[in-house]
């Protein structure tokens, strides 16, 4: 008797349709196992899990404390495993008592020093499950294996590796990522490596500074944007040198910068970057303008509201309504400018921040010069127009703009 | 005749291999992506973003029409969303029922004078008005224009964040669906000009306060058969696609877009039928004529629940405007097939839109004709048509299969053993007779489009109640 093999291959022409539908059956069949076989285990896996997590959490103190010998769980990797991610929950919640404890828990088990050497010694996944449990624990000691990690073939290794050297907040681990993107340039996605080296560098700043001015590229866009993130007064004059910079990113960097600076020194930078050709540029100048809350800005904020982006006269008006002073002054100023865009963007600024009606108590209690002058600023307030013909061209839908009461 | 019937028949086995041979690719590719994409999450945390001062603003765009049932809750979802940086405009499309009442009501709105600057065309806005609870939300009350897209582009002149999301007033998001979709932007800002999140049927479902506390799977068939026809378009299609950067429709339920790119190609295209997969393809060629270096992708974890039509007649509607809005979107792009200048939209992606998805039906029907009349004259091979109809049955499962076992191995969401158990036996269900209806749909659908009716019709919608509240 002839294998089935044999049988449809005598079928001639429809043995390859036949051996197909056998193939997808096949498929079926492996794919409906496979659903089967993983819930039944995970069902299994967890229930087991489960009762274990619960017999340790009742023994949790006398287990972080020594009381139970280390060796006792440390030697099952089911029990480890679980000790272990008990031990990092706690101390993603934990005050600084709390983490104290646990750390030192972690130690003194060993569980630390075992995941260095599964960082330094594995490969693949293990390495990667190594470098995110030493990331977690934020560790010191930890610092030059994840940064062993950085030059790791596989990018998930590396971001892990990241990650982690940014859990610790440590200047040294910023000294890991910053030596080591010298040596390799951007070869991770920007975001992880800025959001890594702004948790590291809050607390000394002062170390990109010679890596901004050396870089190169994408790599000096991303180190100056962390710079603008953590910048303080005490490094103004170091931030003076990007004001004329020629890369865009690192203009709005030190115009975001200036925001933390001395304000005498500020103001003279961002009023040179208010006026850059780049739009972000002149929009982080205006941000960090609304941030000092000074009212020797409002020229600046004034240019900003008459500017050509939607989203720089946004954020001039914000800035300009927020200043806390009297307001009707500043509202004839923004009359004043005879821009449209500029007066709805004022106004609806007003509007957002609930403080059209001080506008209009202040208007009425006669802070503007002249009864004339008082009327048709109360008219532009009420109708959003600045000349009468105006509310024709909305109504009909012919002008570009339409400022809706 | 005879002979002309028979490379009919084989033609049509060919082009099923081909069509089932492209979903297995991709299925294979999606499989490989997903791998990835959970081993790359062990290692991030979502608090992270949250918590950063580089994550850009965001306005959504709700657009709403008639939807006096779910806007309160739809809408307090939004506001409960994690996202540092958020503005949400409600667009009123003309609802002849409460929707905006509900709104004055629950958000205590006030009239007020917002930027609003007419750069997408859109029908007459009557009024703005801004929450009292919520200074995030802003309202545009405005006269119907007929379509979604024209009360998007009424949200789009209002928006002030360089990025925009669009999201159906009958959606539930996710609470970190947003920082999730946003992750590829702030990965690469630069290149990444859109990204689709999923969608996810949520009949059925369990809410509270607006929020998915349960996912159960619907009772009704054809509610069932719809959950996995979202998983293998969403788990496997767009999966697959966007790895490639081929991506060619974003969901218009839940989309994130670089407002400045929408601007710059005008807007949603007020008369568009399938308004999102319009805006992706005048993106795509907009951004290749300019020789942009540009990715538009997709995430498979923000996840959006959404209503899906649970009778046929509502469903009937939604396949033909489906169908009728791939025609229209296909036809103006015509030139851009086998043109260099759009590289692989233009070699593989249209193709394959237009040979397995707008053709399909015609083929389908054209496929069941010809077998009835070789049965009629005697000459129909029953040993081919039983290998023909096994061959189809098994290789079509076997892709439904791969896309429940993606959503098994990935995100689980179905936990109850029933669930799963009905899941897996409608993979083998569907396609008798639901196949056969769903084509009958969509070349209704050719045919509307083709005599030029192009009328939005409405689909019964239960609002959130579609979900046990």
């Amino acid at each position: 008797m002839g294998s089935i093999f044999e049988r449809l291959w005598r079928l001639g022409p429809a043995a390859f349709v036949l051996k197909a539908i056998v193939a997808a059956a096949v498929a079926d069949g492996l794919l409906l196992g496979f659903i089967l076989l993983r819930r039944l285990y995970r069902k299994r896996f967890f229930a087991k899990r489960d009762a274990r997590v619960f017999e340790l959490r009742q023994v949790w103190e006398r287990l972080i404390s020594g009381e139970i010998p280390y060796e006792t769980w440390r030697q099952n990797p089911f029990d480890r495993r679980i000790v272990e991610t008990i031990a990092l929950d706690a101390l993603e919640a934990a005050g600084a008592e709390e983490s104290a404890r646990l750390l030192k828990f972690l130690r003194k088990s060993g569980l630390i020093e075992k995941r260095i050497f599964e960082a330094r010694t594995h490969t693949g996944w293990r390495r990667m499950r190594a470098l995110v449990a030493l990331g977690q624990t934020r560790a010191p000691e930890g610092i030059y294996a994840l940064a062993q990690g950085l030059r790791d073939r596989d990018l998930e290794i590396r971001l892990a590796a990241l990650r982690g050297l940014g859990r610790t907040a440590s200047p040294k681990a910023a000294e890991e990522i910053l030596v080591w993107v010298g040596e390799k340039g951007l070869c991770v996605p920007a975001l992880p490596l800025q959001s890594a080296l702004i948790q590291c560098c809050v607390e000394r700043p002062q170390i990109l500074i010679p890596y901004v001015q050396h870089a190169k590229g994408a790599l000096r866009e991303v180190l100056g944007r962390v710079l603008g993130e953590v910048a303080t007064p005490a490094l103004s004059v170091d931030l003076l040198q990007f004001v004329g910079d020629g890369l865009d990113e690192l203009r709005a960097a030190a115009a975001r910068a200036m925001s933390h600076s001395e304000r005498g020194l500020a103001f003279d930078a961002l009023n040179e970057l208010v006026r850059d050709p780049v739009w972000f540029v002149r929009l982080r100048a205006i941000i960090s303008l609304g941030q000092l809350c000074d009212p020797r800005a409002i020229p600046d904020l004034l240019r900003g509201l008459t500017d050509s982006n939607r989203l720089v006269r946004f954020r001039a008006a914000e800035a300009l309504v927020g200043l806390d002073m009297p307001m009707v002054p500043i509202f004839q100023e923004v009359v004043a400018t005879q821009d449209r865009y500029g007066l709805q963007a004022y106004l609806t600024a007003l509007e957002n921040a609930a403080l059209r009606e001080r506008l209009e108590e202040e208007l009425q209690s006669g802070a503007a010069s002249g009864d004339s002058s008082k009327e048709y600023l109360r008219n532009i307030l009420l109708t959003g127009m600045l000349r009468a013909e105006e509310p024709q061209m909305t109504e009909s839908g012919a002008a570009k703009t339409a400022l809706l009461s | 005749m005879i002979r002309l019937l028979d490379t009919l028949n084989h033609a049509l086995f060919w082009y099923y291999l081909a069509s089932n041979l492209s979903y297995l690719v991709m299925l294979i590719v999606a499989l490989k992506t997903t791998a990835a994409h959970q081993r790359r999450l062990q290692s991030h945390r979502l608090d992270w973003f949250k918590a950063s001062p580089l994550a850009p603003p965001i306005t959504m765009i709700v657009p709403a029409h008639n939807e006096e049932r779910s806007i309160r809750v739809a809408v307090r979802n939004l506001l409960a969303l994690d996202y540092p940086q958020l503005e949400i405009i409600v667009i009123n499309d003309g609802s002849e029922d409460r929707t905006l009442d509900e709104m004055q009501e629950e958000f205590r709105l006030r009239r007020v004078r917002a930027v609003y600057i007419s750069e997408a065309e859109c029908a007459p806005v009557r009024g703005l008005y801004r929450s009292e609870v919520d200074a995030r939300l802003l309202i545009i009350d405005k006269e119907s224009g007929g379509s979604k897209a024209d009360a998007v582009n009424a949200g789009l002149n209002a928006a002030t964040s360089p990025y925009i999301c669009v999201v159906d007033a009958d959606s539930v998001l996710e609470r970190d669906a947003l920082l999730r979709i946003m992750v590829p932007i702030m990965a690469d800002p630069k290149r990444v000009v859109a990204v689709g999140g999923i969608i996810r049927v949520l009949n059925g479902s369990e809410i509270e306060g607006g929020h998915l506390k349960r996912v159960r799977l619907p009772r009704k068939s054809i509610e069932v058969i719809q959950v996995i026809e979202y998983l293998r378009a969403f788990l496997i299609g767009r999966e697959a696609w966007g790895q490639g950067n081929m991506l060619m429709i974003i969901s218009g339920a839940f989309g994130v877009f670089r407002a400045d790119i929408v601007r710059a190609v005008g807007g949603y295209r007020s008369r568009a039928i399938g308004e999102d997969f319009d805006l992706v393809a005048r993106m795509h060629r907009h951004l290749l004529e300019k020789r942009v270096d540009y990715h538009i992708d997709f995430v498979p974890d923000p996840m959006c629940w959404t209503e899906v039509p649970s009778d046929l007649r509502s469903l009937a509607r939604q396949r033909a405007r489906w169908q009728k809005g791939l025609l229209d979107v296909l036809l103006p792009n015509l030139d851009m097939l086998f043109r260099p200048r759009y590289g692989r939209i233009g070699f593989l992606a249209l193709p394959h839109l237009w040979l397995f998805e707008l053709f399909a039906p015609i083929i389908e029907i054209t496929g069941i004709a010809t077998i009835v009349l070789a049965a009629c004259l005697g000459v129909l091979s029953r040993q081919f048509f039983l290998q023909f109809l096994l061959f189809g049955y098994a290789f079509a499962t076997v892709i439904s299969i791969g896309a429940v076992l993606q959503e098994e191995v990935t995100y689980k969401r179905y936990n109850d053993w029933h669930d799963v158990a009905r899941l897996v036996s409608y993979c083998f269900l569907e396609h008798f007779p639901y196949r056969q209806m769903h084509m009958i749909w969509r070349l209704q659908g050719l045919w509307e489009y083709l005599r030029g009716d192009l009328s939005w019709k409405p689909l019964k919608r239960k609002g959130l109640e579609s979900a046990q509240t």
